[in-house]
């Protein structure tokens, strides 16, 4: 046997990082393993860290302004665009203004790197400063068992053994499926992909053109014309000196209809309305990554097994439904719990699943699954069509009437929204769509 | 035998570059070790395996560059030293005339550096090094043997090779095309972080940074000149082949 | 002090057609500036050579000549280009960027206590000394630098400056040489060179490269022929000199050779930046690559796409059509 550690953490995304911080600071023995050449060098997100916990991690960590984050969102918007035309839900507080912030944008290569190094820090400051890694560069490519219980890993022809492991290692989850975790089978239906670009603009022009103040910033949210008929939906971040801006779409959708993301991504940057607000930038990046749909059907039911957990998107812990995408909190969080969990079985020398369990119930009692579980219909609710498809083009058709003032009659609004309706949908869409909306929501 | 090998850290030239006002907007979360340091180290490191010995880097630089010396390290180096300065500014002059300082009373039998520092892309420190330390060199090594206690150096030249044997003390700067620099396991990681490593400013060496006065200054950085995008010509390959000659014929007069 | 000197390379007992580049400038910098133009050669026939620097108007032509020139060793260059500094006391050193000038550049710079700028795209004398650009990043973007100091000494790209004709009729002096073999301090065992390396590629007018696309027996042909067609030097990615495809001497790039020719064809090479850092400066760029997104042909005038092994055949049949006629 090589060396054992208290815990070995595979991926150094969010998830994994959260999970090694909370073993830091509890002198655990660990050992992190990241394929990429940095933490976060192989990481894709458009970009809103939602809620509060990472004050938990990092306590005032907006000081850092420095430091790993961009802006904080003071600013949101949701935006329903046909072909030629943008309606939006626009809401913007100064409620939002101070810290704890409710939401941070952030580029996940400087994120994640900036997470790393107070990782080491903390590690410095525990009892294993010497024997607690980071190691990066190195892909983990089997989870060793014994009796079925995970005792260590491979990489390459190295070997190395811990009490528990912890799988962090986001949506490709691998040795979640080589652990029987999760069926190798996932439907193309619950797979979606994200494509995303960062432009770049003089930090001035980007400030004013999106009404920023210091580091104040604006997420966008983007429903209809956006994805040319693809299920999924769009995003606008306003970073420090750029913006990510990007869409995620359903991968059978994507097929069905021959399309390409780069190319709609194309179109939906050539938008007259977002065209407009993004003009003048120098594209600097380019990147898609594989996203988790957020159903409940291909989450993995069990997300522990003896020595072992499973947190992050590798448990497909994430929420898309329609007003954010949220899977960095949730990494977080269940990064935090994992941790706790193999804390409390170094604690109780006990590393069977009957310890483990405790992690996947403190997850359920957690906001993550309780809205995991009370907002599955919406997120099947976006995945129709007539979300994506006739209602954005039937509410932008409203505001086109409703804003054009003739020296004519005016006809109210009901009776204009009535000609809406019928010119795109049929109200027995509207009829389904509002009792599962109202449901859902 | 000893190698020291002086490893510099340098941004990622395949990074996405920014240029602002004049001035290059370097990402530090792309900084790596030099590629051809890379390969001086691996090269080094493959000799003591085989005829023994021991591999010390060397590098000045921020205290952030200490996770490259790290990388060397996890590579299979023995131990470090890092020379600490924050000044930006130095160019090959002064890194070697530190550099310099910094060997003054060491014992080694080779010291290697890369052929050039892939940011700059100056190639000059080597050389200066040796002649401050009054050592034989070869420049632009793409081949290193031992033999009776001399490095036996196959050298590219402008046309050919050169197989020169360089007695020791002596220096040699290193290609990329000696070898493929060995990636770090993850045991060599672990080890890294217990191995000793110094660290020194050049105050300690005698040499006053702040004073330094630079006798190579950057100006400013621009933008390459674009070149026009051309054509593309995509289809059957017999009528594309054809046409691009013919073009080449009439509208660049090049055949 | 008041004399711009240039070093003229020898490769092979030829003068080297990038020194002359050089030298061109020297002199244009030296008229505006109201300094003399000389010229340095060290070589082991370096009397018969100086004929051939007249045209190109240095008003001396510096001599060092010696059987320890026949093949390159940096300590005896080193020692005659320093002594003859030490006569001349020019105020620029100014050297073609071939690997043998490299090979000594650093280490004469400390000698000479002097500023050194390495590859230079562009420069230009000042009043405290040098100022100019050079391609830094691998060739992605340009710095501009200056050098304060008396003697600068720097080193250019190939195919920077135009070569200018204006005849003088130079003194020639012949500098003394003695270098002991305690001063050579290394030795040369063996000269490996370059089979077939015919033409020089940093002079060559017109360049057929190769990459990993260019995978057997058969593709290598097709670059023959269609080097033959056009009368073009050979050159490699470093995937092809690595594996031994071809000569290392014969690569082109960071760690390999500059060139600027006035065609570069690349077939079946992707375009990687450390490629492209010495290759993109040629004038007409073609690239023959199976793969449209290949970064190469962001730099191509005429991009090719598709499989070479297809592409050639009737390319070179074409032009061999249009070269007969
Ligand atoms: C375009 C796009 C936009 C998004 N926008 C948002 C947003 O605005 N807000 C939000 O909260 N979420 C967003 N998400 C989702 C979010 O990015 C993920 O949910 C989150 O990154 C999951 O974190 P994680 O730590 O579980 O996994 P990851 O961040 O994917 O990290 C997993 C890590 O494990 C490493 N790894 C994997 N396998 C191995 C192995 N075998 N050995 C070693 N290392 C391994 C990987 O290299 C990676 O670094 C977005 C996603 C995309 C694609
Ligand atoms: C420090 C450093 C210095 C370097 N210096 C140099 C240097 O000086 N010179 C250099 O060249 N490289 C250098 N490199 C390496 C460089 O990064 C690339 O790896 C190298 O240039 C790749 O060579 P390639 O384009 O031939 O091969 P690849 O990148 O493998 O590309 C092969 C291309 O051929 C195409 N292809 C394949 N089959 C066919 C076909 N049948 N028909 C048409 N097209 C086909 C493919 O689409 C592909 O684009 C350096 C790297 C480093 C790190
Ligand atoms: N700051 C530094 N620290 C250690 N070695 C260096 C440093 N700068 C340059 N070198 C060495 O000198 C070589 C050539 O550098 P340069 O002259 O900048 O091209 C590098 O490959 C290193 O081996």
């Amino acid at each position: 046997m090589d060396e054992k550690f208290d815990c070995i953490i595979v991926g150094a995304g969010v998830a994994g990082l959260t999970a090694a911080m909370i073993l830091a600071r509890n002198n655990m023995k660990f050992l992190l393993i990241e394929k990429g050449e940095f933490p976060g060098s192989k990481n894709v997100s458009g970009g809103v860290i939602w809620g509060e916990d990472l004050s938990r991690l990092v306590p005032e960590y907006w000081h850092e302004t420095d430091g790993g984050w961009d802006r904080y969102i003071n600013h949101r918007r949701l935006t329903f665009i046909d072909e030629q035309s943008s309606f939006s839900i626009d809401f913007k507080s100064d409620h939002f203004n101070t810290p704890p912030y409710a939401g941070i944008v952030v580029l996940r290569s400087k994120f994640d790197r900036w997470l790393a190094g107070k990782v080491e820090e903390a590690i410095a400051e525990s009892d294993f400063a010497m024997d607690s890694f980071i190691a990066t560069n190195i892909l983990v490519e089997e989870i060793l068992m014994e009796k079925d219980k995970a005792v260590g890993i491979r990489t390459g022809d190295e070997k190395f053994y811990a009490d528990s492991i912890i799988l962090a290692e986001g949506v490709n989850n691998l040795l979640t499926r080589q652990a029987g975790l999760q069926n190798d089978y996932v439907p193309a239906d619950h797979i979606l992909t994200g494509v995303k670009e960062i432009i770049r603009y003089d930090q001035n022009v980007l400030e004013d053109r999106f009404q920023l103040n210091g580091l104040s910033g604006m997420s966008n949210e983007y429903v209809g014309f956006a994805t040319r008929g693809v299920e999924g939906g769009g995003f606008l971040y306003t970073n420090r000196d750029t913006i990510s801006i990007g869409l995620v779409l359903g991968l059978k959708d994507l097929r069905k209809k021959g399309l390409k993301p780069h190319d709609i991504l194309s179109d939906f940057k050539a938008h007259p309305v977002i065209k407009d607000t993004i003009r003048g930038g120098e594209v600097v990046e380019y990147s898609a990554h594989v996203v988790s749909s957020g159903d409940k059907r291909i989450m993995p039911k069990k997300l522990y097994k003896d020595g072992l957990l499973v947190c992050g998107e590798a448990a497909n812990l994430l929420m898309n439904a329609g007003k954010a995408i949220q899977g960095m909190d949730y990494a977080m969080r269940s990064g935090i719990l994992a941790a706790e969990s193999a804390i409390k079985a170094r604690d109780a020398g006990d590393f069977s699943s009957h310890i483990m369990k405790g992690y996947q119930d403190a997850l359920n009692n957690s906001y993550v699954m309780q809205d995991i579980n009370n907002f599955q219909d919406a997120v099947h609710l976006l995945h129709n069509p007539v979300m994506y498809q006739k209602m954005p083009n039937l509410i932008n058709h409203f505001g086109r009437n409703f804003f054009t003032i003739r020296n004519e009659p005016t006809k109210k609004a009901h009776a204009m929204f009535r000609e809406s309706v019928s010119e795109h949908a049929s109200w027995m869409d509207l009829i389904k769509i509002g009792i599962k909306g109202a449901r859902s929501l | 035998m000893k190698f020291y090998v002086c490893i510099k850290q340098v941004p990622d030239v395949n990074a996405p570059l920014q240029i602002r006002d004049g001035e290059l907007l370097q990402d530090r979360d792309r900084m790596i070790l030099n590629a051809y340091d890379a390969s001086a180290v691996e090269e080094s490191l493959v000799l003591t395996e085989e005829h023994g010995g021991k591999v010390e880097v060397v590098m000045v630089g921020p205290d952030k560059a200490r996770e490259t010396l790290r990388k060397a390290l996890a590579m299979g180096a023995d131990n470090g030293t890092m020379i600490l300065t924050d000044r930006p500014d130095l160019d090959s002059t002064a890194y070697s005339r530190i550099l310099a300082a910094f060997f003054k009373d060491k014992d080694y039998d080779f010291i290697c550096c890369g052929k050039q520092a892939q940011d700059t892309d100056a190639g000059l420190t080597g050389s200066m090094l040796a002649e401050q330390l009054e050592l034989p060199y070869v420049s632009n090594a793409v081949g290193l043997n031992y033999e009776n206690e001399k490095l036996i150096v196959r050298r590219q030249g402008d046309a050919g090779q050169e197989i020169i044997e360089l007695p020791s003390p002596g220096l040699v700067t290193c290609s990329n095309d000696m070898n493929e620099p060995r990636i770090p396991n993850l045991k060599g990681i672990m080890q890294s972080k217990k191995k000793p490593v110094d660290s020194i400013t050049p105050e300690d060496l005698g040499i006053d940074i702040g004073s330094i006065e630079l006798s190579t200054n950057i100006l400013g950085f621009e933008e390459m000149p674009e070149r026009e995008t051309g054509k593309k010509f995509e289809g059957d390959p017999d009528e594309i082949a054809r046409e691009v000659a013919r073009l080449l014929d009439q509208e660049a007069g090049l055949v | 002090m008041n004399t711009i000197l240039t070093y003229i390379s020898v490769s092979d007992g030829k003068i080297k057609r990038s020194s002359l580049e050089v030298l061109s400038k020297c002199r244009l910098e030296a008229e505006k500036n109201g300094l003399k133009t000389a010229a340095l050669i060290v070589d082991e026939n370096a009397s018969s050579l100086a004929e051939k620097v007249r045209p190109y108007g240095p008003s001396e032509v510096y001599i060092v000549e010696g059987s320890e020139f026949k093949n390159h060793l940096n300590s005896p260059v080193l020692k005659a280009v320093s002594g003859a500094m030490n006569t001349i006391q020019p105020k620029v050193m100014a050297f073609a960027s071939t690997e043998n000038s490299k090979d000594i550049l650093g280490a004469l710079a400390a000698n000479q206590n002097a500023p050194a700028l390495p590859d230079m795209s562009e420069f230009e004398l000042t009043d405290k000394g040098v100022k100019g650009k050079r391609p830094v990043m691998a060739a992605k973007i340009i710095s501009r630098v200056e050098a304060v100091g008396d003697p600068v000494i720097i080193s250019v790209r190939s195919g920077s400056y135009d070569l200018i004709e204006s005849p003088s009729e130079p003194q020639i002096k012949k500098l003394d040489f003695t270098v002991t073999e305690k001063e050579i301090k290394t030795t040369i065992r063996e000269i490996l060179t370059a089979a077939g390396d015919k033409v020089d590629l940093s002079e060559a007018q017109t360049i057929v490269a190769a990459g990993r696309g260019v995978r057997d027996e058969e593709g290598r042909k097709l670059i023959d022929e269609l080097a033959t067609v056009l009368n073009a030097g050979i050159g490699a990615s470093r995937a092809l000199t690595e594996s031994g495809v071809y000569d290392p001497s014969l690569q082109i790039g960071q760690t390999g050779k500059v060139v600027s020719p006035q065609l570069y064809i690349a077939v079946g090479i992707s375009g990687a930046i450390q490629h492209t850092a010495g290759m993109a400066n040629s004038k007409v760029i073609v690239a023959v690559n199976k793969d449209p997104d290949a970064p190469i042909f962001d730099i191509t005038d005429y991009g090719i796409v598709g499989d070479l092994y297809k592409v050639l055949p009737p390319f070179i049949e074409e032009l061999k059509k249009l070269k007969s006629n």
